[in-house]
């Protein structure tokens, strides 16, 4: 970035834009570990600042990078080439919640759990839950289309956002969507910005749809003797026709990180965990949770346990959440992938994952959202052996390929970003990147916003 | 600032992101810098030999209030407060260290005769230049704003130190010791007679220990290392020497200080590291004790208040957080004061303090600590109790700006007044 962009910024910004080395430190990283620095950082509060900062960035031809809590695992917000870091962190009111229309209206920066406790207040129900949802934002939820472990009966991110206000990367200022239920007028740009992870515009806004917050909710944690019963378990609950709001699995090797110190006993057989959640009224919870039970053990449960009362369910779940801190023990870099298949083809897909494993001679953890199919692939390494770096690079390709292969995704939740890609081609097809590519031109002309990302180009901006 | 110690200690962080959550200060600066993630990869990045500004480091590094929710809240369990104080001390090895604060840390502090000496000239400059205020916790100086320290209060120093009151030759020898802690000693001396004398209603010959060097935690927060090391040292030598059954803390910075950092300060290969784990093994904080040997249990059963629920436990950031001691208050006051004493709101927020933080950015830990107690005081409480001196010293303060009738105490002191009422 030049010295007239400096200038004009600190124009717009004052202090609140910070050049200094630490600074830009503290904005080069994300959940990815991967570090590029900016050339600046500026913490914008109002639409109008970040407007005014996109038409200097197509004066001086400098990236604009937008960020919300930096909590991605796909190295969305982290600047690869330089440029300007948008830090949307000071834009965090709750501007309305119509109790009347269930509709919120909020800015960018807002944290995903206040949201959803301003909500739970009045009796509503935000549904996305990323597992970051104590820090990551809203406008960042939207960059990437965050899910969360609800998403197997709410739904992910897109499913709630109805309206949006963003700055385009021509630095115009553009209102998408609508404040209703429903809404087709045109081409549906707002679901088009929605997972764009920053490339298309920045949200200044949004407008969030809510739900009536469940009455009650029961949990439910089954041991399997094998990865096999418990994933069949999974496409057997779904063909009790029952949605749970949770369907968790934790196979053989994640149970293993925890096996001695998971906050309850662990049947030394158990090579498989489902945890389960069901919620809505009273009465259809408790009959739901004894369905559940049931359809467990006739896939083969080897332990069944269940609570209704917030104690309970907090016990059942210390198995679940004990998992990502211990997974450090197994090796300290995680390489965090997040596919998702078919429900039906996840007994074959965790077979592959073990498979693979073993073959590759590198360690792999896998639990997740299996309700909805989406398995997060936790590929662990030391760090420091070149080899063992490669193998692992090697079956992450290999992954990707076979979950493309079982008509799968390779990101439910987490984007592409830099992470994946060398990927994006695989799952799209050549036509698919080009659409894409043209549509990039359209909102973002010069290449401004977030460049290097998604795509494997360089981007068009210089620094 | 290349160093391996600390490129090893920050490896740990994940950069998840968790200790935004919790950290005290976020919301007061909405920047990563201000959160452990930030520090510990400018630290991160120092330490591998990608060094910045040394002194916009120390900057940055300085911004922390020590509160240790990060650390508790991280996944990965990173030592932030260790990589914040190992950061701090590199960069003042490397920027050196403020004269002034040589003078404090490295001449005043490990010695009882420079401690004496400095609270005679502290308290008659008081005298020359603030003004008082009147207060329930007891006569506050307040400083004219010249001193752009505009409406800080201090406490004005009491005549006489607690150590100083005490008779020569009384409590000299006994299996407990009471580490009273400097300021208990010098600036709230009732505390340290309040502490006393409840401690030896155990039963147990209860020796103070005299002419203490400081514990040493302001100059290890402040990053003068060597200045910290010095008082451990002569607390270590002295009370390994003393060998007592215990080591009793009214303060818990104090207890902090001589359970956890003190052992990372000094080396394994130190000749007093054996003794140093041995002294820490018996140090202890004052309610534990209480609860230990059965004091409480003589006093009488209380009658139902008529205000129940006025008196307060205000968790210290290292007692209850670091040191997981925040029960035992809390069943000291629910004996000594009855149904009087109810669950404070805002209970477990900082106070704001955060040793050297108050000084270098005091309108900030002010805002902190105004809104710590004006949520206790909305939700009721009219006394705030507490077990610590950084935290006292700050709440009385911030009583003084906000809300002058609310009152900060040490629990000792209601354990004291318990028994000579009833």
């Amino acid at each position: 970035m030049d010295k007239q962009a400096l200038s004009a910024l600190r124009e717009v910004f004052g202090e609140r834009l910070d050049t200094s080395r630490e600074q830009c430190i503290c904005y080069s990283y994300d959940a990815t570990g991967k570090m590029f620095l900016p050339d600046a950082v500026a913490f914008p509060t109002s639409a109008d600042e970040v407007r005014r900062t996109i038409l200097l960035a197509n004066e001086r031809l400098f990236p604009v990078i937008p960020r919300g809590a930096g909590s991605g695992f796909s190295g969305g917000s982290v600047p690869v080439q330089g440029g300007l870091v948008l830090s949307m962190e000071r834009m965090d009111r709750i501007l309305s919640i119509d109790e009347e229309n269930l509709v919120a209206v909020v800015e960018p920066g807002v944290v995903t759990e206040t949201l959803k406790e301003e909500a739970r207040k009045r009796g509503l129900f935000y549904p996305p839950d990323p597992a970051s949802l104590k820090f990551c934002t809203i406008g960042g939820n939207i960059a990437e289309c965050s899910g969360g472990m609800c998403a197997v009966k709410y739904g992910v991110t897109r499913d709630y956002v109805l309206g949006l206000e963003a700055v385009l990367g021509t630095g115009e200022l553009v209102r998408t969507g609508v404040v209703t239920v429903k809404g087709v007028v045109g081409y549906d740009l707002t679901r088009m910005l929605v997972g764009s992870e920053g490339t298309l515009g920045i949200v200044t806004k949004a407008v969030l749809k809510l739900i009536p917050h469940p009455e009650t909710i029961a949990t439910i944690l089954a041991f399997f003797r094998s990865n096999h019963d418990g994933s069949n378990a999974v496409v057997g609950i779904i063909g009790e026709r029952i949605t749970p709001c949770a369907l968790e699995l934790m196979d053989r090797t994640a149970i293993d990180c925890v096996r001695e110190n998971a906050g309850l006993p662990v049947p030394a057989e158990a090579g498989c965990a489902l945890l389960i959640e069901v919620d809505g009224p009273k009465e259809s919870v408790s009959a739901e949770a004894e369905r559940v039970d049931q359809a467990c053990r006739r896939y083969g449960a080897i332990e069944v346990g269940r609570a209704a009362d917030a104690e309970g369910r907090e016990r059942l779940w210390t198995l679940r959440r004990s998992i990502s801190p211990a997974l450090r023990q197994v090796n300290p870099v995680k390489i965090n992938e997040d596919i998702v298949v078919p429900r039906s083809r996840l007994p074959e897909m965790l077979a592959f994952l073990a498979d693979l494993a073993y073959r590759q001679n590198i360690k792999i953890v896998n639990f997740g959202h299996a309700g909805d199919g989406n398995v997060h692939v936790n590929v662990m390494i030391s760090g420091t052996d070149e080899d063992e770096r490669r193998r692992a690079d090697e079956a992450v390709a290999e992954v990707f390929r076979k979950t493309v292969a079982l008509g799968g995704t390779i990101s439910g939740e987490h984007g592409i970003g830099i992470a994946k890609a060398p990927f994006l081609e695989m799952e799209v097809g050549p036509l698919g990147v080009s659409v894409m590519k043209r549509l990039k031109t359209c909102f973002d002309p010069n290449g401004i916003l977030n460049p290097g990302k998604i795509f494997v180009e360089e981007g068009m901006a210089r620094r | 600032m290349k160093r391996e110690d600390l490129a090893a200690l920050t490896a740990a962080c994940a950069k998840c992101g968790t200790c935004r959550t919790v950290c005290t200060l976020y919301p007061e600066r909405k920047a990563e810098i201000a959160v452990a993630r930030g520090k510990v990869v400018l630290v991160e990045a120092a330490a591998s030999g990608l060094d910045g500004d040394a002194e916009a480091l120390q900057e940055a590094l300085s911004d922390c209030l020590l509160c240790g929710r990060c650390e508790r809240a991280c996944p990965n369990q990173v030592s932030v407060e260790e990589i914040v104080m190992k950061g701090r001390g590199a960069l003042a090895e490397e920027l050196g260290i403020p004269a002034w604060k040589q003078v404090v840390f490295g001449k005043v502090m490990p010695s009882a005769g420079g401690k004496t000496a400095a609270r005679a000239a502290a308290a008659a400059s008081q005298k020359l230049f603030l003004r008082k205020v009147p207060t329930e916790s007891g006569l506050h100086y307040r400083f004219p704003s010249a001193f752009g320290l505009s409406g800080r209060t201090v406490p004005a120093l009491p005549g006489e130190s607690f150590l100083g009151s005490l008779p020569r030759g009384e409590a000299v020898r006994g299996e407990v010791i009471l580490f009273v802690g400097c300021v208990f000693d010098h600036v709230f001396p009732r505390v340290g007679r309040a502490a006393y004398e409840t401690l030896r209603l155990s039963g147990k010959g209860i020796s103070v220990f005299r002419d203490a060097p400081c514990c040493g935690l302001p100059a290890l927060v402040a990053g003068d290392r060597p200045s910290a090391l010095r008082c451990v040292e002569e607390n270590v030598r002295r009370l390994s020497d003393a060998s007592p059954e215990r080591i009793v803390f009214p303060c818990g910075s104090c207890l902090v200080m001589f359970r956890r950092n003190m052992l990372s300060l000094l080396p394994k290969e130190h000749p007093l590291y054996g003794d140093a784990v041995r002294v820490a093994d018996r140090c202890e904080d004052y309610a534990s004790f209480l609860l230990e040997t059965g004091v409480l249990s003589r006093l009488p059963d209380l009658p139902k208040s008529e205000r129940p629920g006025r008196i307060g436990y205000h968790d210290p950031c290292h007692l209850s957080g670091t040191l997981g001691k925040g029960g035992e208050g809390r069943e000291v006051l629910r004996r000594a004061v009855g149904d009087s004493f109810g669950e404070m709101k805002g209970a477990d927020l900082c106070c704001g303090y955060g040793g050297t933080f108050n000084i270098r950015d005091y309108p900030t830990s002010a805002k902190i600590g105004q809104n710590k107690v004006s949520v206790a005081a909305e939700g009721g409480t009219a006394v705030i109790a507490t077990a610590c001196s950084g935290c006292i010293f700050q709440m009385r303060d911030m009583a003084a700006r906000t809300d002058p009738s609310l009152r900060v105490v040490h629990i000792a002191e209601l354990v004291s007044q318990a028994f000579s009422t009833r």
